[in-house]
Formats: C-alpha cells, sequence, structure tokens
C-alpha cells in the first residue's frame, strides 16, 4: 500500500528530516510511528500527504508514485487518505455534523448520501447525539472523535495519525485509540506517529523507530522504546 | 455539479454573514473609493464635452463693409467656397444681422441702429477650429471687407485649460482606482487571513483549488457588487444635487454610463481581488 525507496528530505535551511529510507507498509496494516520530537515523524506523514516532495527517492501509494502526480491530481490523492491531528483541526464554525459531511461535500457526494452517512459515522464514534453542536461545546476526546469520523467518513484507504491522542487524557486516548483499531479493522492502513509509550506497548503492532531522520528499527509486534524492544 | 452549486451558494452567504464586520469593511472601501472615482470620472466628461462644443462652434465672420459693391461680395463668396480649409459658409443679409443685434446689443444702443447701417456677413464654419487663423489672413485685406473675426485665442485657451483639467481628472481617477484595488485587496486578505485554517483544512480532505476559490471569489465578487452598487448611487447623488451647468451639463445617458464603468470595475476588483488573495493560502 505504502512503499518509501531510498527517501531522503532536508530542508531548506540545511537539516536533514529524512535520510535514505526505504520500508514497505501492506494494505490493512497497522504502523506506530515512534521517535523523540525532531526525528522526522511529521516529515514522513507529510511526505505521504504529498504536502512536502522527497528530494531523493520515490514514494509509491496504491502502485503510485505519487512524486511524479501533476499539482491538480494531489486533492484526489488526498481523498484517499483521511487524517487526524493533535490539535483536531475542525472547522470552529461548523457544526460536528457540518464538519463531517464537509469531507464528503468536497468530494461531490449527493445530499443523500451526505444525509445518510454523516448520522452512520457519529454513532461510530459516539457522538450521534452532539451533531448539531459547535466544536467548542465539545470536549478534546469528543472533538478528536469528530476529527476521526471526518477522517473515515469517505472509507480512505489510508489514516494518517500525528500525535492523535497527544492532548488527551488516558481515558479518552483509549477510546481513540479503540476506534483507530476499528477503522484498521476495515481495511484501512492506519499509520500513527506518536509518543504514548503505554499505547504503543499494549497495542503491540508494528513499530517504525526514526532518530534524526534514519530508520532505526522497523519491529513487527514491537513496543515504544529500544531496550523492551529487544528484551522480546 | 448541483451539490457544488448549493455548498458554493450557502457556503458564499454564510461567509458574508459570518464576517458581516469585514464585509462591511470590504463594500465601504468599494464604496468610497469608486465614489471619487467616479466622480473624477464625470468631471473629466464634462470637461470633454465643454472643449469639444466650444470647438464645434468656432466659426468665422467675415464682415463686408456696407458701402462693399455686389461685385466685392461675390468674389469674396467664391473664394470662400474654395477654400478647403471652409467647411461651410452662409451669408446673412442687413436684416438678418439687424435682427441678430436686437439680442446681442444693449438696448439703448440698438435703438441707434437702421437696418442699412448693418454690414452684411459670412459666417464660416473652418474644417479644423484652428484654420480659422488662415481664413482671418486672407480676407482681412481683401476690397470690401471691413475686418474679419472668430473668437480663436480665447478658445485655444479654454481648451487647453479644459485638457490640463481632463487630464488631471483621468491621473486622479486613475490614482484613486490605483488606491481603492490596493485598499480593496488588503481588505479581502485580512479576511482571508482570519480563515487560513479553514482553508488548510479544506485541502486536508482533498478539496480542489477550485473548490475552495469559487465561494471566495463570489464572495468577493458580492462584496465588489454592494461598494459599487453604494458608489454608484453617490455619483447619482452628486449629478442631481450638484448639476453642472451649461457646456459641462452632462445628460443621464453619460452618467449611466459612468456608473456602469464603476459597476463593472467594483465587481472586477472584488473577484479578482479575493482570487489574487486567497492564491498563497492555496499553494499547500
Amino acid at each position: 500500500m505504502i512503499k518509501f525507496e531510498n527517501v531522503s528530505k532536508t530542508y531548506k535551511n540545511g537539516t536533514p528530516a529524512l535520510t535514505n529510507i526505504s520500508l514497505d507498509i501492506e494494505k490493512g496494516e497497522f504502523v506506530f510511528l515512534v521517535g523523540a520530537s525532531g526525528s522526522g515523524k511529521t516529515t514522513f506523514l507529510r511526505l505521504l500527504l504529498r504536502e512536502e516532495l522527497p528530494d531523493q527517492g520515490r514514494i509509491l501509494e496504491a502502485g503510485r508514485d505519487i512524486g511524479s502526480l501533476p499539482k491538480w491530481r494531489v486533492p484526489y490523492l488526498r481523498r484517499n487518505i483521511g487524517c487526524v491531528f493533535q490539535d483536531f483541526r475542525l472547522l470552529p464554525n461548523k457544526t460536528v455534523f457540518e464538519n463531517v459531511a464537509f469531507a464528503l461535500e468536497v468530494i461531490g457526494r449527493p445530499r443523500s448520501t451526505v444525509d445518510n452517512q454523516v448520522p452512520q459515522i457519529l454513532d461510530l464514534v459516539g457522538l450521534g447525539t452532539k451533531s448539531d453542536n459547535l466544536p467548542s461545546e465539545l470536549s478534546g476526546g469528543e472533538q478528536q472523535r469528530v476529527a476521526v469520523a471526518r477522517a473515515f467518513v469517505n472509507r480512505p484507504l489510508i489514516l494518517l495519525a500525528d500525535e492523535p491522542t497527544g492532548n488527551l487524557d488516558p481515558t479518552n486516548s483509549e477510546s481513540i485509540m479503540a476506534l483507530l483499531e476499528r477503522i484498521n479493522r476495515t481495511g484501512t492502513t492506519v499509520v500513527m506517529a506518536t509518543h504514548d509509550k503505554a499505547l504503543v506497548d499494549r497495542m503491540r503492532r508494528r513499530v517504525i523507530e526514526l532518530d534524526r531522520g534514519e530508520l532505526i528499527r522497523d519491529q513487527v509486534r514491537g513496543v515504544y522504546g529500544v531496550e523492551e524492544g529487544l528484551a522480546i | 455539479m448541483r451539490v457544488y452549486l448549493r455548498y458554493a451558494f450557502k457556503e458564499t452567504f454564510s461567509n458574508l454573514w459570518r464576517n458581516r464586520m469585514m464585509t462591511i469593511a470590504a463594500v465601504l472601501t468599494v464604496a468610497v473609493s469608486l465614489s471619487l472615482v467616479g466622480g473624477a470620472l464625470l468631471l473629466k466628461q464634462s470637461a470633454a464635452q465643454a472643449s469639444a462644443s466650444w470647438q464645434r462652434g468656432t466659426q468665422v465672420r467675415v464682415w463686408m463693409s456696407s458701402t462693399a459693391t455686389p461685385g466685392e461680395v461675390s468674389s469674396v463668396k467664391t473664394q470662400l467656397a474654395q477654400m478647403p480649409i471652409v467647411k461651410s459658409c452662409y451669408y446673412t443679409t442687413q436684416l438678418q444681422d439687424y435682427n441678430e443685434a436686437r439680442s446681442t446689443v444693449p438696448i439703448d444702443e440698438f435703438q441707434a441702429l437702421k437696418v442699412a447701417d448693418m454690414p452684411t456677413s459670412f459666417r464660416c464654419t473652418p474644417t479644423v477650429p484652428t484654420d480659422a487663423l488662415t481664413v482671418i489672413s486672407t480676407f482681412l485685406h481683401q476690397p470690401g471687407v471691413l475686418t474679419v473675426t472668430a473668437p480663436v485665442q480665447q478658445i485655444r485657451e479654454m481648451s487647453h485649460t479644459i485638457r490640463i483639467l481632463q487630464v488631471v481628472f483621468l491621473a486622479l481617477a486613475g490614482v484613486l482606482l490605483l488606491s481603492a484595488s490596493v485598499l480593496i485587496l488588503n481588505t479581502i486578505r485580512m479576511a482571508i487571513f482570519t480563515r487560513r485554517r479553514e482553508v488548510s483544512v479544506m485541502k486536508l480532505v482533498g478539496a480542489t483549488n477550485w473548490f475552495i476559490r469559487v465561494p471566495y471569489i463570489t464572495e468577493g465578487f458580492i462584496q465588489g457588487l454592494l461598494g459599487s452598487g453604494v458608489a454608484m448611487l453617490a455619483v447619482w447623488a452628486f449629478h442631481v444635487w450638484y448639476p453642472l451647468h451649461n457646456e459641462f451639463a452632462l445628460d443621464a445617458a453619460k452618467v449611466w454610463g459612468t456608473n456602469i464603468v464603476v459597476l463593472v470595475v467594483g465587481a472586477f476588483i472584488g473577484s479578482v481581488g479575493s482570487a489574487v488573495a486567497i492564491r498563497r493560502f492555496l499553494d499547500v
């Protein structure tokens, strides 16, 4: 589903963000991306979204080299990728329903589909009763669930999550993780950058660790830290 | 397509309402700027019209002395008819001149006049107003000619002043238009800057640039229309309450012409301004 071939990215100020990364992520995998701040996790995700282009190497998504996509095709690429961020990124003046509906409107889904699918997905994330609320009227956990609903409503092939639990308490983090797992079970590939050691250790999924832009560990059913990883 | 049109329509009006302070600011900016532009255009047209009407009115009069023989009169007539620089000529009799004098000469002086005293004259319109000078020099010393007159000098000075005025008004309109564009662009840019986050979210969920752009452009277009609507009223009010007189008076068609320019410019600046302002936020 996702393939990095010798990908390097250096920012304009000369800081290397990623150095010679090669890896494969299969369809339906759940991958944790771990590493200290500045290790290149966010760049990794930005490259997948084609917000950045690699300086060297190729990135293939569903067999297609996304670097060779013309600019006008980029929105169509992003329609196959759901995104969840630490800061939720909801539209503050739209209701919960409208925020989720927006992702469908953008891709030109008819009203009937919107009216049908949005309540379904809001029920799935447990916010069926809050569809008319504004984001500011929700708790952080609830807002993040809206963001997950928006990311998943058009059934993307890939779901990227950049520290989705970073602003949440453990209970809310658990419920977000449960949602992501559920989404993953439908066949969606999930790539999640995180600092949450407890979550990674508990889930035992594939762990990719980056350190100063280099891939230093790629472990099936891994844990957060290197020491524990070696102990298995 | 229908889904999108509905979305764009809804989005445009909810944005206008949600950012109503910014909307008002943009509308007022357009209104004030374009009122000034419209006013300057009106004055420019008025000056141009006056100048043209004066020039059209340039006539050379070849006055024949009352003692001129019929031969001398017909000689002048033939020469005038053969001059290519003279467009048309007609002869006024003593009686016609006498009647005209009735309205142009003070009443007590007029009472002393007799028809037989009146000189006859040829009234000629030169093809080009400045050719009046050639007509003067040709006929001034011919036998039977009393004098040759033309308001050439005055017209030349007046036209010169008017031409300067025209240039000034046009430059004023240009400068005002430029500053209006910058002000409007800035207002729209500020409005969009507050919503750059919204734009980035739209990009994230896969909205195409046109999908994002169109509601902003229609929003700018509507702001431009509203603003220029107000400016049109101002231009019209200027025309009605402070009418220009005589040769300067403009007819309604010219005022409407100016108003159409104001409307088109307003709508253009509004929509293009939005398109330009949003461009930098789309490049993600």
